[in-house]
């Protein structure tokens, strides 16, 4: 196998962009596809997640969390999924995935809602999970601020657009967990992007990673 | 050697642009809409008990389906942020029987998707949930669309049976299938991923996963890829689409469950020798011609007595084998004892798990046993690849063996 090699490119540069991402209980989260349809008044055991369970689990997951690393910005709500283990079927219970890229921790936290509190926390490191929403436009605020990354984005969107690219919101974006056997990405939250233009064509951005522990971008080399 | 043009990386994206804007894509263009469109809830389709208990979920995502041989499937869809569209509690019942659990939990556990000349290496979930495409009436012909992005419809799936009458028109027995069809659509990267659950009239459950869209427009040597384009310059690289599959299969009920492997010894000669194996602990197994598995309940028995029991072909995989560091790329089938943090086939998303599907299988007996099943697709690119790509499938089959003592389609 070949080896991968990571390049750092200019951490410094970028280390601003996401310094001030904080948590902001009750905007809800990320959205979330399975929260698409009206809430039932009392849902089945085994219905999807409310979106109003999926806020009052986030609500109830961070505030159980040390709140120091939410005010910093170095701790995030990812996303809430339902909790579809065999134990306890009837229980409407929510896992709350939060990521502190300080310590490159996962914590998921078990929410049984009737309850209304956490009823079990598993923490670790070296899991990734998918990327979510907010942080696929994080990794492309890193790209932006590379130097010669985010010129290149800014004018393959100008030439895709005709016009010039006011913020990420005007991109198509999905992210990938990248993880590597050595080097930054072995601990690190790393996310590969696909960047879609509205011309329809894709930015050739397999070889850049967005390092969202370090708030660095990586090129791979191959 | 040509190399790929390096660090100039995306800024030449526009050279090797996918053209054609596509109409899903534009419609799932990053932001979704907030609010459901006005196609949610099928009206009347109340929280009943089907036969055989009550179901665990209500409308809009409770599936029952009723197939015109008198076959009937029950089951609840969710669309789960990291795997997707996933499908629970899913329960069959033959005509003029008693509804069998069959699932407790299917759902795509991953789509790894290596490229031949090494790099790169796609992990394609991705938040499933989060890539699911918005579909159009069009893209639910003869069903109903739950919500806005999983459908529900039924199909024809050619003759059930044909048995001639030899002249009596009483005796001739021909019957056309049917099948339900449970279906979403993810967008990830220049990929579009159709992913179909198919319940036939006859019992079978055909898990397919089919990738259409466009083509990545990566270019490669010769020797790694496909002339597209006019003459030789663009070489599309060649790549692979390894799908794996988790399945809960809970026959009957969640504990006891077995897997058997089945092999026919006696190649090169005439005959042919059935061998068992009964996995006690967490296997890996790989594909063989002729070798089948089936996950049974040896306590829950037809009335011929006889063991119902699920059986499962995977015979169609292009049989991918990474490097080490992929292990997970070397088996065909993993039977693994349930835990509820193992749900991916790699990139596991729980902490304080194993990662990957080649480590679940640590030695642990088994009494409730997940099947894992891996199908790959070695994808060469062709020059009909061009947008929109013709959407290539890969699955297998899943087919009742001795659920029933008789067939039970009239
Ligand atoms: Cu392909």
């Amino acid at each position: 196998m070949r080896g991968v090699m990571m390049l750092a490119v200019s951490a410094g540069a970028v280390a601003t962009i996401t310094a001030a991402v904080l948590l902001l209980p009750g905007d809800g989260g990320p959205p979330s596809a399975r929260a698409e349809l009206p809430a039932a008044v009392s849902p089945a055991p085994g219905d999807p997640l409310t979106p109003d369970e999926i806020r009052r689990a986030g609500d109830i997951a961070t505030d159980a969390g040390p709140r120091a690393h939410f005010a910093a910005g170095r701790a995030e709500l990812l996303y809430v999924e339902r909790d579809d283990g065999k134990s306890d079927e009837g229980a409407r219970r929510a896992e709350a995935y939060v990521y502190d890229y300080g310590t490159d921790t996962l914590t998921v936290r078990t929410v049984d809602l009737a309850r209304g509190k956490v009823v079990r926390e598993v923490s670790g490191t070296g899991t990734q999970p998918p990327p979510s929403k907010r942080e696929e436009t994080r990794a492309a605020e890193l790209i932006l601020a590379h130097p010669r990354l985010g010129e290149g984005m800014r004018a393959a969107y100008q030439r895709a657009a005709g016009k010039p690219l006011r913020s990420t919101a005007d991109l198509w974006l999905r992210g990938l967990i990248y993880t590597a056997p050595r080097g930054d990405c072995a601990e690190h939250r790393c996310v590969r992007l696909f960047v879609r233009l509205p011309d329809g064509t894709f930015l050739d951005t397999s070889r850049v990673v967005a390092d969202l522990s370090a708030k660095k971008v990586h090129i791979l080399e191959w | 050697m040509f190399l790929r043009i390096a660090l100039a990386a995306f800024v030449i994206a526009a050279a090797h642009a996918t053209p054609a804007p596509r109409a899903t894509l534009a419609a799932a263009s990053g932001a979704r809409p907030a609010a459901p469109a006005g196609n949610a809830a099928p009206a009347g389709s109340v929280r009943t008990a089907p036969t055989g208990g009550a179901a665990a979920c209500g409308s809009p995502y409770l599936v029952d389906q009723a197939l015109p041989n008198g076959a009937r499937w029950r089951m609840c869809w969710e669309m789960r942020t990291i795997e997707g569209l996933t499908l629970n509690h899913v329960v069959y019942t033959p005509r003029g029987g008693a509804p069998q659990n069959v699932l407790r939990s299917a759902a795509l556990a991953q789509i790894h998707v290596p490229y031949d000349s090494g790099e790169p290496r796609y992990h394609d979930l991705g938040s499933l949930g989060e890539s699911a495409i918005a579909l159009t009436a069009a893209d639910c012909p003869g069903g109903e669309r739950r919500g806005t992005y999983v459908c529900v419809t039924t199909r024809a799936r050619g003759h059930a049976h044909l048995k001639d009458g030899f002249g009596d028109e009483e005796a001739r027995r021909s019957r056309q299938g049917e099948e339900l069809v449970v279906l979403s659509g993810y967008q990830v990267g220049w990929y579009a991923y159709v992913a179909e659950w198919v319940f036939g009239d006859d019992g079978s459950i055909t898990p397919r996963l089919g990738a259409t869209g466009s083509l990545a427009g990566t270019v490669t040597t010769p020797g790694h890829g496909w002339p597209i384009g006019v003459g030789r310059r663009h070489f599309e690289e060649s790549h692979s689409h390894n799908v794996f599959w988790r399945l809960d299969f809970d026959v009957d009920a969640a504990t006891r469950d077995a897997v058997e492997q089945y092999d026919f010894a006696g190649t090169g000669t005439k005959r042919r020798f059935m061998v068992r194996t009964r996995f006690a602990t967490e296997t890996r197994a790989v594909n063989r011609r002729m070798r089948w598995w089936r996950v049974l309940d040896p306590r829950a028995l037809n009335a011929d007595r006889h063991p119902i029991s699920w059986e499962i072909d995977n015979s169609d995989s292009a049989e991918y084998r990474g490097p080490a560091d992929e292990a997970f790329t070397r088996a065909d089938l993993y039977v693994t004892q349930y835990h509820a943090c193992e749900r991916l086939a790699t990139q596991n998303p729980l902490p304080r798990c194993r990662n990957s599907v080649d480590r679940y299988v640590s030695g642990e007996r088994l009494t409730d046993p997940v099947v894992w099943v891996n199908v790959d697709f070695h994808h060469v690119a062709r020059d009909e690849d061009a947008d929109p790509m013709p959407v290539h499938w890969q699955g297998f089959r899943v087919l009742p063996r001795d659920v029933t003592a008789k067939n039970p389609s009239p």
